[in-house]
């Protein structure tokens, strides 16, 4: 399975995660729904889209969880006729993320939850310190490309 | 906040369209959707109840090509504007890195824009951020309807448009002003974005 990622630490751990669970889907997110790895898919904007109904997912079980119980819950179970999913956040010194496992037959919630734990801890233990932040140096002068690329998305003239 | 992937030079952004219920930030996205060509959009996503009210968001991502030598993308939201949809609004509210408002032009509506906008301001306050510091632009829609139902952009500039933010009169139903909107809360957020505010850098 390809896996793309933004973050080279996060790799290792994540194919080691997705071959012993026999995953068929799988991303790594920010909870806000930013999209850090990837398993899978085959259109990057249909990732993005999945990233975002996991982060609401994932928050609104949070919410939930705090609502009727005080506390969010963690690890989230679906099953469908022939898939299920499996949504859980972990946490690095990068912060926390959240996982989304996407498995059919050939697996099982027990043997992914149980991969899932150690795919925590791996991730913890690879998570490098965060970076000092420095601001996207290229980034400056951007309003042309800006107006031509909008301009070409909307099909019109460029605004000057 | 954004997330800026140095070595693949991208960078994606979540703009979140706001306001009270009714005042178009679906159809703003239901507009953009319409206009970008399919290879540079992926599905909307619409969270809705059975009579197409936002129960949870919309979520549109756009890829809006190189920038600065950066892959651009763009995840535009909306937030669901009925005011017992607090918690969700906090939660798609969450990691935003530019706002646009989307305030309903007609007169009757006001009080609703003004308790919207004081909505934003306290959501994004119990998220420790200060609303001045996050790019916002405003948008007078429905401005197609008869004059004397609405309130002029001037007008309601005046009372909503403390921060002299970009404002815009829009129709998001048949477009105007919805383009302008996205440039300028684009312009804002990537100006932001270049002087340092915070990011996900990898």
């Amino acid at each position: 399975m390809n896996i793309a990622t933004v973050e080279s630490w996060i790799e290792a751990p994540l194919k080691r995660y997705l071959d012993d669970v026999h995953a068929q889907l799988a991303l790594l997110l920010h909870p806000s729904g930013q999209v850090l790895a990837q398993a899978g898919f085959t259109r990057e904007v249909d990732v993005m889209s999945a990233c975002a109904l996991a982060a609401a997912v994932h928050a609104t079980g949070g919410e939930l969880g705090r609502q009727v119980e005080g506390t969010a819950f963690r690890g989230l179970h679906h099953a469908g006729p022939s898939k299920q999913l499996f949504l859980a956040p972990l946490t690095t010194s990068r912060g926390t993320f959240v996982c989304l496992t996407v498995f059919d037959d050939s697996s099982s919630l027990g043997l992914v939850r149980l991969y899932f734990d150690e795919l925590a801890r791996a991730l913890a233990s690879a998570a490098p310190p965060l970076p000092v932040r420095s601001t996207p140096g290229p980034f400056i002068d951007f309003e042309a490309d800006l107006n031509r690329n909008l301009a070409a998305l909307f099909g019109r003239d460029e605004v000057v | 906040m954004s997330l800026v992937n140095y070595a693949t030079r991208e960078i994606t952004c979540k703009i979140v369209y706001y306001g009270p219920g009714r005042s178009g930030k679906t159809t703003n996205l239901h507009y953009i959707y319409g206009q970008v060509p399919d290879d540079r959009k992926g599905r909307m996503v619409s969270l809705a109840t059975q009579t197409d009210r936002t129960l949870f968001f919309d979520f549109l991502p756009l890829d809006l090509g190189t920038i600065s030598g950066f892959t651009t993308k763009f995840q535009l939201y909306t937030v669901p504007g009925q005011v017992y949809y607090q918690t969700t609004r906090r939660l798609v509210l969450q990691g935003a890195d530019g706002v646009v408002f989307v305030a309903d032009s007609q007169a009757h509506q006001l009080g609703e824009n003004v308790e919207s906008l004081q909505d934003l301001h306290a959501n994004l306050a119990e998220q420790g951020v200060d609303a001045r510091s996050v790019p916002l632009v405003l948008q007078y829609n429905k401005q197609d309807l008869p004059r004397d139902l609405i309130l002029s952009a001037n007008d309601l500039g005046d009372t909503l448009n403390f921060r002299a933010v970009p404002e815009f009169p829009a129709d998001a139903l048949h477009g105007p002003g919805v383009f302008e909107t996205l440039r300028a809360i684009s312009e804002l957020v990537l100006t932001r974005l270049s002087t340092g505010a915070p990011a996900m850098a990898r």
